[in-house]
Parts: structure tokens; C-alpha cells; sequence
């Protein structure tokens, strides 16, 4: 019996040793031979369309092509007593100095991107800022008269769940402001007592699947389609002093959504809401006021 | 003093791949440099101002800027964002000027579209060697005149201006590397260090800015393969160095050699592109083409080069026949590289693979022993009697 295990023992032993051999052999061919570098899923993709284009002759394609070669670059700065690790934003000259989560469970994003807002030149960018932290439908889907008050909640940026609210809120090191792997949206409570955001997981599977099916639509069909996906939109966005007001109730919960008194009262402050007064008595477009066209895109 | 506290551990590490004498002469140098440095400093101010203690932050730009969301995607389709990371912001040089030094056509809320940054703008602050207000005007006369300046060339040599850099295109927003030399060099601010300076000078950050300014200065600002991969940006581009008439990859051709390798592991020590490119002691904008008769990298000047003193100081004029940017898939331009090394893999092969099969070979006949593909003559023998007496 012992003898037996002994001889099973070995023989298992002398198969691995055989197993190992023959790894080192396939191991030894790129160390002796060099090898390429490792490519990502953009390599290829961007060598595809290379092969297709060459490097490009119009500029839409080079910025493509551009676009592709950028994506997810990290930039490195060793200081010695630290290491920054950033987004790669080309030709930017200030620190990020830090890396961005993208938001993989927005059904908005899949076709508007991170950075939706353009038209009105001078808010834009405000606008943006926004989109960092706050679901589209936050602002672009508002309930209608007839309809309950939706509810608000953070959702993780990776999984799209329901999180608590984000201890970042609490921060005190400004750079971090709006920086919390988590956007709020809007929902409501189901019957079951449990919380629902108004897109959610089937919602972004129907958009994925129109998405995929596209091609096979007619062009009377896509319009249809888009029509769908859009019904909730509101004409009629929330703007700047839904929220950043002086009354006892803004339209976000910020309490309820985490924010500390110090960043209420920053949110809510003479200095932000006056400087929006004068934004606003100059520079909101019509667009966002309903159905009218920003000026300055209108002069362009 | 400080020279002394300094000699501690520079040996030890700073220098570590140079030879012992220039390392105490290195040493000393930078010693005495800091000293200098901080006297001058310390008697003038480094950079005197009106509050050089203020923030520069008296516009309240933060107030929008400290959002990192804030961004829009420009005419030409590059993602520009507007986001400052204060805290970063504050580690550098530029913490002491205000927004508007540079960015001096934003004058209302909202603002216009802004023009590009020009770095030879003054600022607030006054350059304490001449008591001007700072710029970097010198530095970009230096940079227009060197091989990625155009000043030197006349209008019809220049082709793809594009492709010569502006300030940006290298450099990114700098960061103080403080090391310290209290009883040891290491990376970061020495708190005990510190402490003494801060014995006289008591007021707002003057000390740390100064600690901090002065010690990353006797250091590279960046580390060597940083630098690599910074000069790889346009170097690194095969179809950028065709349209130049520069030789193929430098930059995959540095990497295979002793430096690029010891770069590659993190060695600080290591010559970079700058270490080679730009004469020793001089501004490192002021490359010149290998061509021109003062380059680190003109033929008469290679050995030199090499020789600089924290490098190969003791070696004789045969270390310019060192080729740094060997292609060895150029079989027309260096033949005996390139057919060496083939010979060397196929060798290498040859024997690693040799082994590697008796290995085998030896584990397989221990599993099976008694294994062959011809049988004994007598066990073929007692096989066929025995069959025929079955019979």
C-alpha cells in the first residue's frame, strides 16, 4: 500500500517536472527571441481603422484616430516622496491628479459622452461640471404635474447600484469636490418599499440592444426608436437656481444627500448664488429656458 | 554647516554609479551651491513680492475651478478642462503667482474664450539676481536658437513648423522633488531640517517654499525615464523623425542599451536624453544638432561628453565609439550588430533548447523505464516460444 502511494506520488511529481519542462521551453522563446508589447483591445481596434484609413485624410478621421490612441492614457510623475498617477489630457498643463471613473451604467452617456454640453457657449462648462456628479436625468427629466416628487439617491459610477452617500462629501481638501465615484439621480420608491431610479438596469439594456440592432432599422424606424429612449426628457431642464438658492427648499435634497452644512451653505451662498444671478441676467440662453435658442449660438 | 550635513549620504546614493573621488567633489559642489543658494536667497528674498506669502488664489478662481467636471470639448474637438487641483497647485513654483499672471485675458465672469498661455510674459514676482520682474523670456531665446528653435534657420529652411515645441509641449505644471539631507539623503521635505530655518524665518511659508525650491533644483526635476518618455512624445514618432531626416528609433534603441535598461528599472542615476544631448553645465535648452560643432553629440565632442563627471570621468577617447542607437534590424547600416546578435540568439537557443529536450528526455524514460520502440532480441525470442507452446 505504501509502496503503491510511493509510486503515485513519484509518478505525479516526475509528470510535473515534464509539465514544467515543457513550459520552460515555450517560456524560453520570447526571452531569447524578444516578444512585441503586450497590445490593448484600442491597439487593435486603432490599427484596424489604421489599415482602413491609413493615418487618415480627413480630419474627422484623424481625430478618430487620435481619440483612440488617447484613450485611458495615464501620465506619471515621480516626485520621489510620491508618485502622481493622472488622466493623460493632451496639452493640458495643471495636475489632474487623479484618474477618472467612467460611468458605465448612464444610458445617456452611451451615445451624448461625459461631456453633453455644448450649445451655450458660456455655460457649457458649468454644465459639465454638473454632469461629473449628477445623472442627466437629474436636471433633464423632471416629473410632470400629475406625478409624485421624484426621490434622490447616489449611484456608483461601476456598478450603477443604489451607494450610501459618499464620505467625500465631507472632505475638506476642495480638490476632491464633486470627485466621488458616485452621481445622484432621480427615482422613486416602489411598493415593495424599495428605491427605483428611473433608469436603471433595464433601461440600459433596451439602449444597449437598439444600439447593437441599429444597423438592421430602417431610418423611419431609428427616428421612432429615438423618440422612445427620449419620452422622459423634459423641454424644460431644471437650471442653476433650482438648487442653488437661498429658500428653504432647493429642488436636490442636499441634506438627505449627504452634504454637510458647510457645503450647503457654500452651495446656497451669497457668493455662488450671486455670481448665477448674474449669469443669469446675462448669459443663460433661452435654450435652457424652454423651447428658445441660446443667443450666442444663434449669432454664430 | 549645511555643506557638511549635506556630505552625509550624497556619497551613498545621489552618485551612486560614479566614480569615489568626483562623487566628494560633486558633493561638495552641490553643498556649496546650496549654501550659496541659500545665503543669496535668504539676504534678497527668493522671489520678492508684495505678499509672498498670499495666496495666489485672490480672484477666488477655485471658487468654480475646484470642480474637477469642469470641461467642455473646444472647436477643434480637443477636450479642454478648466479644473485646478489645489492641492497639487500648491507642491510647485507657480503657487506664489496668481491666475491672472499667466492667464492675463480673463478679466470677467464669464469668461471670453481665453487665448493661449504665453510664457514670456512678466509676472508679479521680481527675479532677486536682477531685481526684474520674472519671465521666462531668456529661456525661450534660448530654446528658439537651439535645434528645436527655428531663430537660426532661415524662412524657406523651415519646414512643418508645427512640429517644433512650444514651452507646453514638454513641459507640464512643475512640482518641487525636495529631498533631505538631515542625517541621510531621502526624498521629501526633512521636517528637522526645516525646523531651523524655521528658527529665524518665521513668516507664512517662506521657509518651506525656499526649502523646497532650492533642494529640487540641485536634483533632476524629473526622473530618467520620465525624461525619455518625454522626448519619445515627438522622437519616439518614426514618421516624425523621416520628416526631419533624423535616424530611425532612438528612443527603442537608448532602451536596449545598459542606461536605457537601468532607466527602465527606476535608476535616477542613469543618463537620460539630457545627459547626453546638452553640453555639460549648460541650459538644457539649448540642444544643438549633432551636426553643429558645439553639441554635446558632435563627433569631436562625444568623448567629452562621456566624460562629464558624475559619468565616465576616467575614460580615454575610445568611449566615443560607444553606439548608444544601435538599430539591430538594420542589417545595412550596422552589419557586425546585427548579424552578432542573431548568432548570439540562435545560440542561446540552441543551447537552452539542447538541455531542455535531455530534460525531458530523462524525466520521460524515468516514468516509463523499461520503454522502447525496438524489443531485446531475446525477449522477442521467449515471446515466440512461449506463443508456440500456447499453440
Amino acid at each position: 500500500m505504501l509502496d503503491a502511494l510511493k509510486a503515485i506520488i513519484r509518478t505525479l511529481y516526475i509528470i510535473a517536472l515534464m509539465g514544467f519542462t515543457l513550459w520552460y521551453g515555450y517560456f524560453l522563446y520570447p526571452v531569447i527571441f524578444g516578444t512585441t508589447e503586450v497590445e490593448t483591445e484600442e491597439d487593435f481596434a486603432s490599427q484596424e481603422i489604421e489599415a482602413f484609413f491609413g493615418e487618415g485624410t480627413t480630419e474627422e478621421e484623424k481625430e478618430f484616430m487620435k481619440s483612440l490612441k488617447q484613450q485611458q492614457r495615464i501620465s506619471t510623475t515621480d516626485l520621489g516622496y510620491m508618485v502622481i498617477e493622472e488622466q493623460y489630457v493632451k496639452g493640458h498643463f495643471h495636475h489632474v491628479g487623479m484618474k477618472v471613473e467612467t460611468d458605465d451604467n448612464s444610458i445617456c452617456t452611451r451615445c451624448h459622452g461625459a461631456v453633453p454640453h455644448d450649445k451655450a457657449k458660456t455655460i457649457r462648462a458649468f454644465l459639465n461640471m454638473h454632469a461629473f456628479y449628477m445623472a442627466c436625468e437629474t436636471c433633464h427629466v423632471r416629473p410632470e404635474d400629475d406625478e409624485q416628487e421624484w426621490e434622490f439617491r447616489w449611484y456608483d459610477k461601476a456598478t450603477g447600484k443604489v451607494v450610501a452617500n459618499p464620505p467625500g462629501l465631507n472632505t475638506l481638501d476642495e480638490s476632491m469636490y464633486g470627485n466621488y465615484s458616485a452621481k445622484i439621480s432621480p427615482g422613486g420608491i416602489k411598493q415593495d418599499g424599495s428605491f427605483k431610479f428611473i433608469n436603471g438596469p433595464k433601461e440600459l439594456a433596451f439602449v444597449e440592444r437598439y444600439l447593437k440592432e441599429e444597423g438592421r432599422l430602417d431610418d423611419t424606424q431609428k427616428s421612432k426608436m429615438k423618440k422612445v429612449i427620449h419620452r422622459n426628457v423634459n423641454e424644460d431642464p431644471l437650471i442653476c437656481d433650482g438648487c442653488h438658492t437661498i429658500s428653504d427648499e432647493p429642488y436636490l435634497p442636499f441634506t438627505l444627500l449627504g452634504y454637510p452644512q458647510r457645503r450647503l451653505h457654500e452651495l446656497t451662498s451669497t457668493e455662488v448664488v450671486g455670481m448665477i444671478n448674474k449669469y443669469q441676467e446675462f448669459y443663460i440662453p433661452n435654450l435652457l429656458r424652454g423651447g428658445g435658442v441660446d443667443k450666442d449660438v444663434e449669432t454664430e | 554647516m549645511l555643506g557638511m550635513i549635506m556630505n552625509i549620504d550624497i556619497n551613498n546614493s545621489l552618485y551612486g554609479v560614479c566614480p569615489k573621488g568626483w562623487r566628494n567633489v560633486a558633493s561638495a559642489c552641490i553643498s556649496g551651491g546650496l549654501l550659496y543658494m541659500l545665503l543669496m536667497f535668504c539676504g534678497l528674498g527668493l522671489f520678492s513680492s508684495n505678499s509672498i506669502a498670499a495666496a495666489a488664489d485672490e480672484l477666488n478662481c477655485v471658487l468654480c475651478h475646484k470642480y474637477r467636471g469642469l470641461s467642455r470639448i473646444d472647436e477643434k474637438g480637443d477636450f479642454r478642462l478648466f479644473y485646478i487641483n489645489q492641492g497639487l497647485f500648491n507642491k510647485g513654483p507657480h503657487k506664489r503667482i496668481q491666475c491672472k499672471d499667466c492667464h492675463t485675458d480673463i478679466d470677467k465672469i464669464p469668461h471670453d474664450p481665453a487665448k493661449d498661455v504665453d510664457c514670456t510674459v512678466q509676472c508679479h514676482l521680481t527675479e532677486p539676481s536682477g531685481e526684474e520682474k520674472f519671465t521666462h523670456k531668456p529661456v525661450a531665446e534660448v530654446l528658439a536658437k537651439s535645434v528645436h528653435g527655428t531663430a537660426n534657420m532661415d524662412e524657406e529652411e523651415i519646414e512643418y513648423p508645427e512640429d517644433y515645441p512650444y514651452c507646453t509641449d514638454c513641459h507640464d505644471q512643475p512640482l518641487y522633488r525636495p529631498l533631505s539631507f538631515f542625517k541621510g539623503q531621502a526624498a521629501g521635505v526633512s521636517e528637522r531640517g526645516l525646523s531651523r530655518c524655521k528658527t529665524c524665518h518665521q513668516t507664512g511659508d517662506f521657509a518651506e517654499d525656499f526649502y523646497n525650491h532650492v533642494t529640487s533644483r540641485l536634483q533632476k526635476m524629473r526622473v530618467s525615464a520620465e525624461i525619455v518618455n518625454l522626448c519619445a512624445k515627438c522622437h519616439g514618432d518614426g514618421k516624425f523623425q523621416e520628416r526631419h531626416g533624423l535616424q530611425g528609433n532612438v528612443v527603442a534603441s537608448y532602451w536596449e542599451t545598459f542606461h536605457g535598461k537601468a532607466a527602465y528599472f527606476g535608476s535616477d542615476a542613469t543618463p537620460d536624453c539630457i545627459d547626453c544631448h546638452v553640453v555639460y553645465g549648460e541650459n538644457v535648452h539649448s540642444i544643438a544638432g549633432k551636426d553643429s560643432r558645439t553639441s554635446a553629440t558632435h563627433e569631436a565632442n562625444v568623448a567629452a561628453t562621456c566624460r562629464a563627471s558624475e559619468c565616465h570621468a576616467n575614460a580615454g577617447e575610445q568611449i566615443a565609439g560607444y553606439q548608444v542607437h544601435t538599430d539591430y534590424d538594420d542589417p545595412d547600416k550596422y552589419p557586425m550588430q546585427h548579424y552578432m546578435l542573431k548568432f548570439f540568439k540562435y545560440l542561446m537557443a540552441g543551447v537552452m533548447y539542447f538541455f531542455v529536450t535531455i530534460i525531458f528526455l530523462e524525466l520521460l524514460r524515468r516514468l516509463f523505464p523499461n520503454f522502447s520502440f525496438f524489443k531485446p532480441r531475446k525477449e522477442i525470442r521467449q515471446t515466440t516460444i512461449s506463443t508456440a507452446g500456447n499453440e
